[in-house]
C-alpha cells in the first residue's frame, strides 16, 4: 500500500515539477485525439443516420391488375411467413389513386385522360431492423418475385446499398487517421515523459544504488503517460462537444436536410469514456516507448 | 562474503583492474587505499553489481556477480548498502523520506518502516532534523543521512566510496566514527578512502591498489 502510495504521488509530483511540458503534452495530445475524435463523431453520426434509413426500408409489392382475390389471400400468407418482414399492409387500387392525388395535387390531371385507374394495388412490407438488412431484403425480393400475382416489387436498394459502402468507407478512412493520430499521440506523450526522465536522471540512479527494481523506477513515468493521456482524451471530449454544438447550432440556422438536427448527436457516454480510455492507453504506451531500453540495472 | 579470483576489468582499453584475487570474510574492515585511478571505486561497482569483470570469477554472498540475470541485481543491491562521496541523496524529499526510500522499496509496512527509520536516524544524529530537507543541510549532516539509508535495511555488507571526501577533519572524524561503529555491529564494511585520517581512525585491514594492481594487503592493524 505504501509502495502505491509513492509511485502515485511520484507520479503526481513530476506532473506538477514539468507543468509547461505536461500542460504542452496535455494540449497536443487534446487536439490530436479530436481530430480522431471528429472523424469517430462524424461516422457515428453517418452510422445512426444509416441505421435509422435501413430500419424505415419499405418494399412495395405490386399486384397484377387480373389477380384473383384468391391469389391475393395466397400471395399474402405467402408474405407473412417471410421472416423478415415486420408489417404488411395492403394497399387497393383505389386507395392507391387517393395517395397520388394527396401527395401530387399539382400532378392529378395527368391521370385524367386515362380513363380507368392505372394504378395497381399493392402490398406495402417493412423489413425487420437487421446489420445485413441490404442483403437480406435483396434476397427477399428475389423469392417475392417468384410468387404468383406479383407484376413487380421496388425498394430503394441503391441509395441504401450506397450508404453502406459510405459507411464502410468512412469506417476504414476513421481507422486509419485513427492509428496515424494514435501514433502522433504516443509519440508527443513519449517526449513529454522522455524529457521528464532526463530532468530525474540523478533520481533514477539513486534508485538503482538502493535497490529499486526496474518496474519500480517505470512504474512513476507510465502513470504520469496515462494520467497525461487521460487528460487529453478528456480536453479532448470538451474540444468535441463545443465544435459540436456549434456545427449543430449552424445547422439549424442553415435549415439543412429536415430532421437532420434531431438525428445527429454527440458520443455516447461509453463511447466518451472509451476516448478518454483511449488516451490513458496511448499515453501509457508513449512513457512505455520512451522508456524501454532505459531501465537497465545494469548501467 | 566476498571473493574475487583473477578479476581484470577494463575501461574503453584502458586498465581499471588487473588480476585481482582478494577474500573479504564476514564482519571484516577493509580500507582500500590508493590514489586518484588506482582502481578503488572500480573494485566497489564491482562487487555492486554496477559495473561486470572482463576476466575472473566475483562471489558476493555466494553469488556470482557475473552470472547474475539484470533482474536479480536489485535483491542483490538490497543486502547492501553504499556511501558516496556526493552522498545521491533526493534533494526535494525529506531526511525521513530519503531514509524511508529503500524501505519503500522493499515493501515493508508503514509500522516497520517508521521504526527503522528512527533507529537508524538516532544511530547516525540526525533523527532531529526527519522533517527538514536534504537540500538545507550541510555537507556533514547530508554523509550521516547518507549513512543512515545505507544501514537502514541492515545490510550485510556496506561499501562506501570516498565518504569524507567533501568533509573537514571534524565532520571526517565524526563519519569515520560512525563507520566504527557500524562495523562494531558486526556489518561488513569496505571503505575506498585516500584520506589518511580515515586510514588512522578506522582500525582495519588495509588494501592498497595501484594503477589497477593490488600492491598490499595487510591483516588486521593491532
Amino acid at each position: 500500500m505504501k509502495r502505491l502510495i509513492y509511485l502515485l504521488r511520484e507520479a503526481i509530483r513530476g506532473l506538477r515539477a514539468n507543468r509547461t511540458n505536461t500542460l504542452i503534452g496535455i494540449i497536443t495530445t487534446a487536439f490530436t485525439i479530436a481530430s480522431f475524435g471528429m472523424f469517430l463523431l462524424l461516422y457515428h453520426n453517418v452510422r445512426t443516420i444509416t441505421g435509422s434509413l435501413q430500419n424505415h426500408i419499405q418494399v412495395i409489392i405490386y399486384l397484377e391488375d387480373a389477380i384473383s382475390t384468391q391469389e391475393q389471400a395466397n400471395l399474402k400468407h405467402a408474405l407473412t411467413q417471410e421472416t423478415h418482414i415486420e408489417t404488411l399492409t395492403f394497399v387497393s387500387k383505389k386507395q392507391a389513386l387517393e395517395e397520388f392525388h394527396e401527395q401530387f395535387p399539382e400532378e392529378s390531371y395527368l391521370l385524367d385522360g386515362i380513363g380507368d385507374n392505372p394504378l395497381p394495388a399493392s402490398f406495402v412490407a417493412t423489413v425487420v431492423p437487421h446489420d445485413h438488412v441490404s442483403d437480406l431484403v435483396s434476397a427477399m425480393v428475389t423469392r417475392v418475385k417468384e410468387l404468383s400475382g406479383v407484376e413487380h416489387v421496388r425498394y430503394s436498394r441503391d441509395w441504401v446499398e450506397r450508404l453502406t459502402l459510405f459507411t464502410s468507407y468512412l469506417e476504414m478512412g476513421a481507422l486509419s487517421i485513427g492509428l496515424i493520430l494514435a501514433l502522433a499521440s504516443m509519440t508527443i506523450i513519449s517526449n513529454t515523459v522522455r524529457l521528464a526522465f532526463y530532468a530525474r536522471r540523478d533520481e533514477i540512479e539513486i534508485l538503482r544504488l538502493i535497490g529499486a527494481t526496474g518496474a519500480f523506477i517505470a512504474i512513476p513515468y507510465l502513470i504520469e503517460g496515462a494520467i497525461l493521456g487521460a487528460m487529453g482524451g478528456g480536453l479532448s471530449l470538451l474540444f468535441l462537444r463545443g465544435g459540436f454544438e456549434i456545427v449543430k447550432d449552424k445547422i439549424h440556422d442553415l435549415g439543412w436536410v429536415g430532421g437532420l438536427q434531431a438525428t445527429i448527436d454527440f458520443f455516447p457516454i461509453h463511447m466518451s469514456g472509451m476516448l478518454v480510455l483511449a488516451g490513458l492507453i496511448l499515453g501509457c504506451a508513449g512513457s512505455a516507448l520512451s522508456i524501454y531500453g532505459w531501465i537497465k540495472v545494469r548501467t | 562474503m566476498i571473493q574475487l579470483f583473477h578479476v581484470t576489468k577494463y575501461y574503453e582499453g584502458c586498465l581499471a583492474l588487473s588480476d585481482l584475487t582478494l577474500r573479504v570474510d564476514k564482519g571484516e574492515c577493509i580500507l582500500i587505499t590508493g590514489p586518484s585511478g588506482a582502481g578503488k571505486t572500480t573494485l566497489l561497482k564491482l562487487i555492486f553489481g554496477a559495473e561486470f569483470p572482463d576476466d575472473g570469477q566475483i562471489l558476493v554472498q555466494n553469488r556470482n556477480i557475473a552470472r547474475l540475470r539484470s533482474t536479480d541485481i536489485p535483491y542483490l543491491r538490497r543486502t547492501m548498502g553504499f556511501v558516496l562521496q556526493d552522498f545521491k541523496l533526493l534533494p526535494h524529499k525529506t531526511v525521513y523520506e530519503n531514509v524511508e526510500l529503500p524501505l519503500i522499496i522493499r515493501g515493508l509496512s508503514s509500522f516497520d518502516a517508521r521504526r527503522k527509520v528512527a533507529e537508524s536516524l538516532q544511530s547516525v544524529g540526525m533523527d532531529h532534523k526527519r522533517a527538514v530537507q536534504t537540500s538545507v543541510l550541510s555537507a556533514g549532516e547530508q554523509q550521516r543521512v547518507c549513512i543512515a539509508r545505507a544501514i537502514v535495511n541492515s545490510p550485510v555488507i556496506l561499501l562506501a566510496d570516498e565518504p569524507t571526501g567533501n568533509l573537514d577533519p571534524q565532520l571526517t572524524y565524526e563519519i569515520s566514527e560512525l563507520f566504527k561503529a557500524i562495523h562494531a555491529r558486526g556489518t561488513t564494511v569496505m571503505l575506498a578512502t585516500h584520506n589518511r585520517q580515515v586510514v588512522e581512525q578506522i582500525n582495519g585491514r588495509m588494501i592498497k591498489l595501484d594503477c589497477g594492481r593490488l600492491l598490499t594487503d595487510q591483516g588486521t592493524l593491532a
